[in-house]
């Protein structure tokens, strides 16, 4: 009711936002002081940041590190919308297997992971970086899982799709024009999530030695530590804002129903 | 009986710009069972918090037995509550839920699952008292509520919207099962509900809200037959709107003067406020003052809605066996069987 | 939509057959297959080598090596770092869930909720780089700090070390212990906290008998997944310690990288099946007492 609108001055939250504030900004901030100091002058600059983006491997990885990630999103999207509308509809047998293996990732240590795909796979996967959005697909798994899962169990989907297909809208279409956009919110939390991992993974892709954005950063580090440390806080601080700034000014969704 | 009276005096709650309670008065009686009844955001549910010591009032006092009570904190006040819906303890079991008023009251343990079962008993759930409350049906776990409300003998009794989330048949179940036992312990009771039958069916007297005020308490048929305001009128209750001109004290209704009861200063262009019931349909083909439009079978009853020359559409309800011959587009004579009719304002 | 199924022979049993299983399984081939290959497979095929010798045949000695020195200090190190983050970060992170997700308002729940994610998600490398340069012997948090009467570097000690590496753990860990623990403090109801008052128990009373038993195995549940979380960490301790701290998922890496030079081939894939072993020990109760609390946290 009108409780709402009553906005006090919480104390214990206020402490709770100041420490967790010190937490999360005092070494992100030392950092930065770090990442602008130029020893040859003594003052600061933008030295190393311009020497980061001025260097071709940069946006190399970079894009290489996206496009990975692109096609780690797609490989979820195509997978496991249809399976999952499917598992929904039609209360298989199957679905509580496949629920308990899409958690299963968590439970495998990635470096042990590791260990495994270095040893599994025929010539003809390893010798492909297409592997690696296969492996990323695995292991954003249970979180890409849960988040449709969720979207899914929130709307009415059984009368959602008998409308949709008695209207003569065949499967594809279902899924893409009615499913999707009324679970837009879960569909855009488990983009946003299977790409920020994909985009950020390091251990699996350095034990099986390829090369993405994130391992060329240990790579710089070997001979120019302040050069690392700029990519370093670029890589941590643009998503931080961007995606801040995106929760703050978009409006809540509304899709989502809550239970 | 534990059991005593209750007074809200001017009691007044902001939240923000909303005015959820606007000195506000009520007086319930020991053993009384009252409702309030109210369209949502109309302040009922403030009140039975402010009660419940659940809300501060900015200003006035609650008196129990007239005591004031305004300052004694919520789990110090004496009463049990039932909520909308999901206020059991999930962690504890059936009748550990009961007892756990007693417990806190310091009641040894054989004691207090004695009076658990005792209560579950009442409300005919004891071979549930072992199990947890998410294996219960909500029609179950709302009757374990008002068990844990009442096992420690409170004061007061307040109920809000128990019955809302629940199926209608089972409502009607449990209200008259909340009735029986409030009549039987002869607890106080306020009730709060949207929900006007519900209201009317199981309550000594029943206060209609709006706007953080009481509009009228009265017993349920007087709030019917004589509501106080145009409001009352048209929220309890089903009422025809007619309008019509008000001189001499009379209006004019399809062709008869009838008195007319007001409320305020009304004059001039005026609404006739006429229950369907007291609408009477006869077929003819003279002097027809009216068409039928539809005729909603309803069992004993039907319901059938008429327009009228000027344009009013008018419901009247009728049994049965008279309306029969009355179908969409029969011309026929409207009477108005009251002896006065409520106006209020065009 | 569902043929009747009539017993008449075996053409028509077949053909049954096949009908139920494009009605039940056949659309979830493409993920079972994706799983199946690229996980499953992998799992099973490192626990199989796991228990060969260099000559592929069956021997338990991988094992014996795995849990001798100097892989022992390595699990001991592991579990230490993952027990003490997880210790530090849950009450903290528990208590800043609760006034955040109770005190808060609905945009700063979502803004903490998404730098939560990114903090404890995006961690890995570049955060390792970035307390190098915070609390690194020239960082400015380590001037101020000094500067403050507390030399870090007075003793011995080095980012690279057991407590440098656990501070950088807590980086992540607190984040996550606010996430994983945010949906048990959403999901008590304030009707739970009303109805005790109601029926006379204090704020104390309340906290003792109903709140704290409904929190608490969510708690436990997000301790042992930040344990397992910090135990497993790679990617931070690999760019912080410089083979001065022996840490399994270092061991395992650099026995993959082949740097050490290994007797046992197959030693690697005997502590990966130990890892999983620990880590399962964590993350299924985790997983088992999430499924049970889902059942009255619904609605």
């Amino acid at each position: 009711m009108a409780k709402a609108l009553r906005v006090k001055f919480q104390p214990p939250l206020a402490l709770t936002l100041l420490i967790l504030g010190f937490f999360v900004f005092l070494p992100m901030l030392s950092a930065f002081e770090y990442s602008i100091r130029t020893p040859l002058t003594g003052g600061y600059g933008w030295t190393h940041y311009i020497w980061a983006v001025t260097e071709d491997d940069f946006f190399h990885y970079i894009l290489r590190s996206m496009w990975l990630a692109g096609v780690t999103v797609l490989i979820t999207l195509f997978v496991l919308v249809p399976t999952l509308t499917w598992l929904h509809l039609s209360n298989s047998k199957v679905r509580g297997l496949i629920d308990g293996i899409s958690l299963l990732p968590l439970v495998i240590p990635v470096v042990a992971f590791a260990v495994g795909a270095q040893i599994a796979f025929p010539e003809f996967v390893q010798n492909t970086v297409l592997e690696l959005p296969f492996l990323y697909f695995v292991l954003a798994l249970p979180y890409a899982y849960r988040s449709l899962d969720i979207g899914l169990n929130s709307i009415p989907l059984k009368t959602i799709t008998e409308a949709a297909r008695s209207a003569g809208a065949n499967w594809m279409r279902t899924i893409t024009t009615v499913i999707v956009p009324v679970i837009r919110g879960s569909v855009m939390a488990t983009i946003a999530l299977t790409f920020a991992l994909s985009l950020g993974e390091y251990t699996l892709t350095v034990l099986l030695h390829w090369d993405t954005f994130p391992t060329w950063v240990t790579y710089v580090a070997q001979d120019n530590i302040l050069g690392a440390i700029a990519i370093s806080m670029m890589s941590l601080i643009i998503p931080f804002l961007i995606l801040t700034v995106i929760t703050l000014f978009v409006p809540e969704r509304s899709t989502q129903g809550r239970k | 009986m534990s059991s005593k009276s209750l007074s809200l005096r001017n009691i007044s709650k902001r939240f923000g710009t909303v005015n959820a309670l606007d000195n506000f008065n009520l007086e319930v009686g020991v053993g009384e069972l009252v409702a309030l009844l109210g369209p949502s955001g109309c302040g009922k549910t403030t009140a039975l918090r402010v009660v419940a010591g659940l809300e501060h009032q900015d200003s006035g006092t609650v008196l129990v037995a007239d005591k004031n009570i305004s300052d004694v904190p919520a789990h110090k006040r004496n009463m049990g509550m039932v909520f909308q819906a999901y206020s059991l303890f999930p962690n504890l079991t059936v009748e550990e839920n009961v007892a756990f008023g007693l417990q806190m009251r310091k009641v040894t343990k054989t004691v207090r699952l004695k009076k658990a079962h005792e209560l579950l008993d009442l409300v005919g759930l004891d071979s549930q008292s072992k199990r947890f409350t998410h294996q219960l049906s909500g029609g179950q776990q709302q009757r374990v509520a008002l068990a844990r409300a009442l096992a420690f003998e409170p004061e007061i009794l307040l109920l809000d919207e128990p019955l809302s989330a629940l199926d209608a048949q089972v409502r009607v179940n449990l209200r008259e099962e909340i009735r029986r036992l409030q009549l039987s312990l002869g607890t106080t009771t306020l009730f709060v509900t949207h929900d006007q039958e519900e209201a009317m069916a199981i309550s000594d007297r029943v206060g209609v809200m709006s706007h953080g005020k009481l509009e009228q308490i009265d017993t349920p048929d007087a709030l019917y037959n004589k509501p106080a305001t145009s409001f009352v009128a048209s929220f309890v209750g089903t009422m025809n709107r007619i309008p019509t001109q008000l001189s001499d004290g009379h209006v004019q209704l399809f062709g008869k003067m009838i008195p007319a009861l007001k409320n305020g200063n009304e004059s001039g262009n005026v609404i006739a406020l006429v229950r369907p019931e007291s609408i009477v349909i006869k077929s003819t083909d003279e002097d027809a003052n009216a068409k039928v439009l539809t005729r909603l079978f309803m069992g004993a009853s039907s319901n059938i809605v008429c327009q009228t020359k000027d344009g009013t559409v008018v419901q009247s309800l009728m049994s049965s066996d008279k309306s029969g011959d009355l179908h969409p587009g029969s011309t026929v004579k409207l009477e108005v069987t009251n002896k006065e009719v409520l106006v209020s304002n065009a | 939509m569902t043929s009747q199924v009539i017993e008449e022979g075996a053409p028509s049993r077949g053909r049954a057959f096949l009908a139920s299983f494009i009605k039940n399984i056949l659309p979830a081939v493409p993920l079972l297959l994706i799983i199946g290959f690229f996980f499953l497979f992998p799992i099973t095929r490192m626990i199989y080598v796991s228990f060969l010798s260099n000559d592929n045949a069956f021997t338990l000695e991988n094992f014996k090596t795995a849990i001798q020195e100097p892989y022992r200090t390595g699990f001991i190190n592991s579990i230490k770092i993952g027990l003490f983050s997880a210790a530090i970060a849950a009450f903290p992170g528990a208590l800043a869930a609760y006034f955040i997700e109770t005190r808060g308002s609905s945009k700063l729940r979502r803004t903490i909720a998404v730098m939560s994610g990114v903090l404890a998600n995006t961690g890995g490398v570049p955060l390792a780089f970035m307390f190098y340069a915070a609390l690194g012997i020239q960082g400015y948090l380590t001037k101020v700090l000094k500067h403050l009467g507390w030399d870090l570097y007075s003793g011995t000690f080095s980012l690279g070390s057991f407590i440098g590496l656990l501070i950088v753990y807590l980086y992540f860990q607190l984040p996550l212990m606010v996430i994983v623990f945010s949906p048990a403090i959403v999901s008590l109801r304030r009707e739970w906290s009303e109805a005790a008052r109601n029926l006379g128990a204090s704020q104390f009373n309340y906290w003792i008998r109903i709140g704290i038993p409904l929190l608490f195995p969510s708690f436990i549940a997000s301790f042992l997944l930040l344990f397992a979380s910090g135990f497993s960490a790679y990617a931070t301790a690999n760019a912080l310690t410089v083979g001065n701290l022996p840490l399994t998922p270092l061991q395992i890496g650099g026995l993959l990288d082949g740097n050490v030079s290994a007797a046992q081939l197959n030693l690697g894939k005997a502590l990966g099946v130990v890892m999983i072993v620990i880590s399962a020990c964590a993350v299924i109760p985790y997983l088992a007492i999430q499924r049970r609390s889902a059942k009255w946290q619904k609605r």
